[in-house]
């Protein structure tokens, strides 16, 4: 999942204003607490702890207004933010102790798979209703489910229908129904047969693609009207009114039926307006100017956000930013390249590009996939540390096989998106271990697809968890489905690593599954080297302490709403 | 007259034609398929079944002169089509956006107007002065300080600094949105909502009001150097009259041309105040849409700002008569 769909090339070009920001800022941490504001906060309740009051957010729309906020068409963690607090799923991950999340049953009582995992039952609660009063019932996700796979309605995230038996028929067009969902809503069941088997089908189950739709959306004569009206939901908050380009309003919705683990956080606050700013430096600025509770840490300002306020820059997101190196390309590619490959991993010295360029708040990554993904296992990778001296003497040892380089290894990355610095590190690094490299900018708009024909190769990319699943990673960025137009920048096709990730998608027991999944992701990083990982993704959002008691983001990036406690 | 206003209004027929179908050219000319740009998030590479969707829904597949085609019969009929990225009415965009749009332009030309008008005329009659001098640099400054800088440095002056520093409420200005949607006669902002226009339309008049400011100015001096002004004043008339009716009149000509230039430029292009002030008008609306190549929106939007330009350009000549009855229009405009 992207943070949000647009690329905002104006703020790369506003980067050096924060200089200007940060010059001005940071004299007066002190005061820039106390000030009072018109809006923001206010406790409707008087006594110690605040409970509800009003929360003016400013740092989840700091671009473009939501394209979408209809959990079947949104592919953004932006309106993510919004749908979560709007709808509740089947399942949820429990993150009380974030390095071990649970898959825990939501808007289901139960969920279990037969021993293939590849039929589902999911038990459904008696007496969850939407805000509206009506009732969850199994035909409510069928409901919605047949609607986020037509395909004249069908958004960016459909094709994950292909999980579900008959689900690509549907999407193609020739079946009308789904013919692997069954909803008996008089059993309160929802039965799910799949097109092969999946043990994280639960995981993906609480994916927003997979929310509940009320029966006021079969009213609709075309349902691209639902998210420009009041959507109807089952959260913690529903809307106030319609949205607009300026404004999302959500109100406490008093008919949640609570948490993963019951908790219906009933002092939780009473309205959440996300309002949506142009650029994060402005938006940083209305924040410190007092017209809200949130902003998104602008770039290169990390260090002074957190000097001046409060941030989510300790929360480790689910979230990879690495290099991927083609392996069908002749100069990088290949058996006969492996030295080389283990050679640039080791030369690049990934904790100066930390502190140069983030400030030092990411974390220097281990591994692809990232911590608090289930399986997840540290120190991963045996060449992700900076090592020049055996960088040097793996590059010397490939020349010595008979290699060399016809030209320099091109480094790639989309212009203007901010990774100018960490190539030009990188270009350094390879060149003090005698590997000759040049940093190749390529245009954002046709970036991602240009790697996808294959014209990778050392190429960055990035990737946040669409769900928090092992094989959102392994699956979707490097099995072979992903090569030849997929997400597989690598164009890596590993038949043992494929095996591994096709038995793990299929093992229902965790452990086993996270073994296997390891294992195939060993595979990929110490014995072909196909991608360099780089560092790991942090929460972004800065708060204002004085006024906010906690501000819970997710490993995925989701901020508890419902969880937020303003101080009294 | 009659003759002249209909024959300037037949030449926007010819505008807007070639204006649009250079837009719609660029669209398919741009690196990039349009449906992966519109289907596919920044990061991935959007589901093939996905890109074919998009290409169905919104007639990619046709041939292109089929695609122009079918855009011109729509547009004829002011029906701008939805937008590919969330599937509103460009119309209705259309309509919310230009209201905006409208109303921060008017207080942009009304600062340039009051401000670049009387400071211009001030510098002119007391030339070489102090004032005429601070008011030579403060306009270079003006008019060479980047949109986005200025408004930075406003945000901060004005808004963050007295938040700071616990000024009371009416004295801190907002740097973001509209504000309440309180406004008298269409365009004058009562209540919080004035502390919301403030900076946007300071920052946005900034540069035209400086250019207006000079040229008044140099405009004043070479007709306040005319022999009419010697005879107004040897006519006995005071000096008060001489200036106004005689001097300034006169010395409009350029100024009301500008004027008239930036009134589609504050209503059209004004990307980086609406961006700085998350003031959402149309020229912001415009560059979003091309940069996501949403190209109903680009087109629909780019049409309404083209008609608006033309008619005010009309606007500008005829009032040309005004200002210098020795203009006329039409066929009889031979001397």
């Amino acid at each position: 999942m992207s943070r949000s769909r647009r690329n905002r090339t104006l703020v790369a070009g506003l980067v050096g204003l924060s200089l200007l920001a940060a010059a001005c800022g940071g004299d007066d941490s002190a005061d820039s607490a106390t000030g009072t504001t018109t809006e923001g906060s206010q406790s409707t309740e008087g006594g110690g702890g605040a409970a509800g009051g009003e929360f003016i957010d400013l740092g989840t729309f700091v671009g473009d207004p939501p394209e979408h906020i209809d959990p079947a068409l949104n592919s953004t963690l932006d309106a993510y933010q919004v749908i979560n607090a709007l709808y509740d799923g089947l399942t949820d991950l429990d993150t009380t102790d974030p390095a071990n999340p649970v898959v825990k049953p939501l808007v289901a009582e139960s969920f279990e798979a037969n021993d293939d995992a590849t039929v589902w039952t999911f038990k459904i609660k008696e007496g969850v209703t939407f805000s509206d009063g009506e009732a969850i019932k199994p035909s409510s996700f069928a409901r919605a489910w047949e609607r986020a796979s037509d395909p004249d309605f069908a958004g960016d995230y459909s094709y994950l229908f292909n999980f579900i038996k008959g689900g690509e028929e549907k999407l193609a067009g020739t079946a009308e129904t789904l013919e692997g969902v069954k909803a008996d809503d008089a059993a309160m069941t929802l039965t799910v047969t799949l097109a092969a088997p999946y043990s994280n089908f639960a995981t993906v189950a609480g994916f927003q693609l997979f929310f509940p739709m009320p029966s006021a959306v079969d009213d609709l004569a075309d349902q691209g009207e639902w998210e420009n009206g009041v959507m109807i939901g089952n959260g913690p908050y529903k809307m106030e009114k319609a949205r607009t380009d300026q404004e999302i309003v959500l109100v406490k919705s008093d008919t949640w039926a609570g948490d993963v683990n019951g908790e219906k956080w009933e002092d939780r606050l009473d309205k959440i307006v996300f309002k949506v700013s142009a650029d994060p430096d402005t938006a940083y600025n209305a924040f410190e100017a007092g017209e809200g509770l949130t902003a998104n840490v602008p770039p290169g300002r990390a260090k002074e956000a957190d000097e001046n306020h409060a941030t989510t820059q300790a929360v480790k997101i689910s979230g990879t930013y690495h290099f991927d190196i083609n392996m069908e390309n002749p100069v990088v590619g290949g058996e006969k390249n492996v030295l080389l490959r283990q050679a640039i991993s080791q030369a690049i010295d990934r904790e100066t590009i930390n502190e140069a360029v983030y400030d030092g708040i990411r974390q220097t990554s281990t591994g692809v996939t990232p911590p608090g993904i289930p399986g997840f296992k540290e120190d991963l990778c045996k060449y992700c540390g900076y090592d020049e001296a055996a960088a040097k003497k793996a590059a010397d040892d490939w020349k010595a096989a008979g290699n060399s380089l016809a030209a320099p290894i091109k480094v790639q990355f989309n212009a203007g998106a901010g990774h100018e610095d960490v190539v030009a590190i990188i270009v350094d690094n390879l060149k003090a271990v005698g590997i000759d490299a040049a940093a190749t900018p390529m245009p954002t708009e046709t970036y991602f697809s240009e790697l996808a024909k294959g014209a990778c190769e050392v190429c960055r990319a990035g990737w946040y968890a669409d769900y928090p699943t092992y094989d959102n990673f392994m699956y979707d960025l490097f099995h072979s489905d992903a090569a030849g137009g997929g997400n597989n920048y690598s164009q890596f096709k590993n038949a043992e690593f494929d095996k591994l990730v096709d038995d793990a998608k299929q093992t229902v027991d965790a452990d086993e599954q996270g073994k296997l999944f390891t294992e195939a992701e060993d595979i990929l990083l110490n014995e072909a080297i196909a991608v360099i990982p780089i560092n790991w993704y942090v929460g972004d959002y800065v708060y204002n302490p004085d006024k906010v008691a906690n501000f819970p983001q997710s490993g995925l990036g989701l901020v508890a709403w419902e969880q937020i406690a303003l101080k009294g | 007259m009659f003759s002249f206003l209909i024959r300037r209004l037949l030449l926007i027929i010819p505008t807007v034609f070639v204006a649009l179908s250079f837009l719609f050219a660029l669209f398919f000319v741009l690196p990039g398929d349009p449906a992966t740009l519109i289907a596919g998030g920044a990061n991935r590479t959007p589901d093939p079944g996905v890109i074919e969707r998009v290409n169905e829904r919104y007639g990619l597949n046709d041939p292109l002169g089929e695609q122009f085609l079918n855009y011109w019969k729509r547009t004829l009929q002011w029906d701008l089509g939805e937008s590919f990225q969330n599937r509103r009415s460009v119309n209705e965009i259309l309509g919310e956006k230009a209201v905006n749009s409208v109303r921060l332009g008017i207080w942009a030309i009304l600062i340039e107007i009051l401000i670049g008008i009387s400071v211009g005329v001030l510098s002119a009659i007391r030339r070489y002065s102090i004032a005429d001098k601070l008011t030579t640099v403060v306009t270079a400054v003006a008019s060479a300080v980047p949109v986005f800088v200025l408004g930075f440095i406003l945000q901060y002056a004005l808004a963050v600094y007295p938040n700071k520093h616990d000024w009371p409420a009416w004295m801190r200005l907002r740097t973001q949105g509209l504000g309440p949607d309180t406004w008298t006669l269409f365009f004058i902002p009562t209540g919080e909502t004035w502390r919301y226009l403030v900076l946007p339309a300071v920052a946005l008049a900034s540069v035209s009001t400086a250019l207006a400011t000079r040229m008044t100015r140099g405009s004043m001096l070479e007709v306040m150097r005319a022999d009419y002004m010697r005879t107004a004043r040897a006519k006995g008339l005071n000096e008060r009259q001489v200036i106004v009716r005689h001097g300034l009149r006169n010395a409009m000509l350029p100024v009301v041309t500008l004027i008239g230039v930036d009134f589609g430029t504050v209503i059209g292009a004004a990307v980086l105040t609406e961006t700085t002030f998350s003031w959402p008008g149309l020229g912001s609306e415009i560059a979003s849409s091309v940069i996501s190549r949403d190209l109903p929106v680009t087109l629909g939007l780019t049409l309404a700002v083209v008609l608006a330009y033309t008619v005010i350009n009309l606007l500008v000549d005829v009032s040309y008569g005004w200002f210098d009855p020795r203009i006329r229009f039409g066929k009889g405009s031979k001397q």
